[in-house]
């Protein structure tokens, strides 16, 4: 191993041993990625239906004004947790109109008011309630719920006296067989559809988001404590000392990314059937190109980063810089998500951030085009180059010496 | 190279800090054993001068040389620096941090662990070495920074202000350790602001005062040469121009950030309204 090398490691090799000695910097880089989406993707649901059966067992009241009471609708309001009262009216307004009803509902002392107004051979209707109410909400929910089947039994009626087939009148138009067999898509390309939705989302935002610390620690920290001069009145030269913090907060952020993807592939795998999401079917050249892309998409953004921190006087400056920095990924990333891949113009390929976003994508789907490759491979290493050469320029600044104290 | 025979030589050094004048027209040789002082007030361009001889400043014109006419830059295997600050990383042991320094110096765990025991008796801290520096005094900082910078077996040590801010003991122990490496043969450059301490531990002086160097002798050759009875009074005659103040802070401000600190410049009464209110009271 050459001086070089040595030198570059052992740098890396401090950073990364320096910054995990600090318990809070496990928690950010370990402990948060792995629960991240188990706990968005298991916990909230678990936590939604909870309040969804709550609001099932809900006793609602709802009162029922009209010129007359169908059976069959009564008997379906029955079947919940719902109290009834009955209010012979007739309308003479719009039945949407609240009047009188108006206070009643906003003080919540009823609900939800369903009005019927039942006038040559159509039965009109409307649901007065308060919709920043959950219980008024849920109260029309179960309403519209009892109409729907009310409905329904009506028009079955209607077309068994008209003389007519209710099941083939009502659904004259059927898929025949298994709807799955249909899709000539292989389960692996249709897991790698799936991924390809969200792993270069997590990819992009994650890289960005928590290359930050380690980046400002590693630059505007060690200014800021004094560190920083020290370490450059040693031999290594300013290359090999941006090269080994590269190194390490590559490292860092690597395994917060891997643990981030980890978490939310567990947690997908344990919402869904297997057969929902499964191993992508990729080739090898499209695995080789995926691992290519993350790296220049990861020299690009920890380089861009370690030179902004760098540029910074401070831990704070460089935290007031870098935080809003991450628009620049969120917004091409979320923006990349809608275009359509089918036929899509080259030119989005040479992109920045949005390059290697569509190329995570496309690759995703085993999609190999080699016009895009060669775009957003050249465009990345132009970018990736640009990226270490400004940071380069930035470590090679004599006033990075210098500290606000 | 053979640097048997250092000599740090500082050639019409010029640096500039954009249109700042930090040093200007500074040249003087360092032979090999000898312990020099660099004295000047706060501002003056100690600091300056010494990471011109460590090689993290360039200087804008002149040279700063170590052996055969060699870029100082390119030497730095055979220089150790304390900065003023100590640099130590808190989250690292004493002993790491020495050890850090030395594996960028290429050197052998073993050799710098022999090494920094052996200095480490002198400043008594063996006990200390196994500990993590973030609760360490600022002795204990400045003793650590010093087995660091010694562990490789630096031809050159440079040491800026190695005492300030040390209880008397500390002080002390500091100074036992730089009489004892000139005493192996070691050459040293001191900064320092301390009159008493430059004249205690180094061979010869060197008066900077903005920018330039003043004077240049042993601590007995300035006293006579400016006709005085003391040091000190040689350095009062030698710096009467009013010093200017520390520069290196606002070098940095560039573009937006310049403007916007002028825009925001807090106000502050003028000197003359101040008079007047103290005439008044």
């Amino acid at each position: 191993m050459s001086k070089s090398t040595q030198r570059i490691k052992t740098i890396a090799k401090k950073e990364v041993v320096e910054f995990v000695r600090d318990w809070r910097t496990i928690v950010a880089i370990i402990i948060i990625p792995i629960l991240m989406f188990p706990v968005l993707f298991i916990l909230f649901p678990v936590l939604l239906e909870s309040e969804a059966a709550e609001l099932d067992n809900k006793i609602v009241n709802i009162e029922i004004q009209s010129n007359q009471y169908p059976m069959h609708l009564i008997e379906s309001f029955n079947e919940s947790y719902t109290k009834l009262t009955y209010v012979n009216a007739t309308f003479n307004d719009s039945l949407s109109l609240p009047s009188t009803d108006l206070d009643r509902v906003r003080d919540m002392e009823i609900d939800a008011i369903l009005r019927l107004n039942y006038t040559d051979d159509i039965w009109y209707y409307s649901v007065i309630h308060l919709s920043t109410s959950e219980s008024s909400t849920e109260a029309k929910n179960r309403i519209i719920s009892s109409l729907i089947k009310f409905e329904n039994n009506i028009t079955e009626l209607r077309i068994s006296e008209g003389g007519l087939e209710v099941d083939s009148t009502l659904d004259p138009l059927r898929w025949d067989g298994d709807m799955s067999k249909a899709d000539v898509a292989t389960e692996g390309e249709q897991a790698g559809l799936i991924l390809s939705l969200f792993i270069p989302l997590v990819l992009a935002i994650w890289t960005f988001s928590s290359a930050i610390q380690p980046s400002i620690d590693m630059t505007a920290g060690e200014r800021e404590r004094g560190t920083l001069e020290a370490l450059l009145g040693l031999p290594c030269t300013r290359n090999e000392l941006l090269l080994g913090k590269w190194l390490g907060v590559a490292t860092i952020t690597g395994v917060g990314v891997l643990l981030q993807i980890v978490g939310l592939l567990f947690a997908i795998g344990y919402l869904a059937s297997s057969d929902f999401i499964g191993i992508p079917a990729l080739s090898i050249g499209a695995i080789i190109l995926i691992i290519i892309s993350i790296m220049l998409f990861a020299v690009m953004v920890v380089a861009l980063e370690l030179a902004l921190a760098m540029r910074s006087h401070s831990v704070k400056e460089a935290g007031s810089i870098l935080g809003p920095a991450i628009i620049l990924i969120i917004f091409p990333a979320l923006f990349t998500q809608v275009i359509n891949l089918d036929g899509i113009e080259s030119f989005w390929f040479s992109i920045p951030v949005i390059n290697i976003l569509l190329a995570l994508r496309e690759l995703l789907l085993d999609r190999v085009i080699i016009e895009h490759v060669a775009i957003w491979f050249v465009s990345s290493v132009l970018y990736a180059s640009l990226a270490a050469y400004y940071a380069a320029k930035q470590f090679r600044r004599e006033d990075i010496v210098t500290t606000l104290s | 190279m053979a640097v048997d025979n250092i000599l740090l030589k500082i050639s019409s050094v010029r640096k500039n800090f954009n249109e700042v004048i930090a040093l200007d027209n500074v040249s003087f040789d360092i032979k090999s054993g000898e312990v020099v002082g660099l004295v000047g007030s706060n501002g003056a361009g100690k600091t300056t001068l010494l990471r011109l001889m460590s090689g993290v400043y360039r200087p804008s014109s002149g040279s700063v040389t170590l052996g055969d006419d060699t870029p100082v830059h390119l030497m730095r295997d055979h220089l150790g620096v304390v900065p003023e600050s100590t640099g130590l990383y808190s989250r690292l042991t004493a002993w790491e941090n020495i050890r850090y320094h030395s594996r960028l110096y290429g050197i052998d765990d073993s050799v710098s662990w022999k090494r920094t025991l052996k200095f480490a008796q002198s400043l008594d801290m063996e006990e200390n070495l196994s500990r993590y520096t973030k609760g360490f005094s600022r002795g204990m900082r400045q003793k650590t920074a010093l087995l660091r910078a010694l562990a490789h077996g630096p031809k050159v040590l440079l040491l800026d202000e190695p005492t300030a801010g040390l209880d008397i003991t500390s002080a002390r122990t500091v100074r036992s350790l730089v009489e004892q490496i000139k005493l192996e043969g070691g050459t040293v450059v001191y900064s320092t602001h301390q009159l008493f301490e430059a004249q205690q531990v180094c061979d010869r002086i060197i008066i900077i005062h903005n920018g330039n160097v003043m004077a240049d002798g042993s601590p007995k050759q300035l006293i006579n040469d400016n006709g005085c009875e003391t040091l000190e009074e040689a350095y009062v005659m030698l710096t009467q121009e009013k010093a200017r103040v520390r520069f290196e802070d606002s070098i940095s401000d560039r573009g937006l950030t310049k403007i916007w600190n002028k825009l925001f410049r807090p106000k502050t009464p003028s000197l003359q309204l101040n008079q007047d209110v103290m005439e008044d009271e």
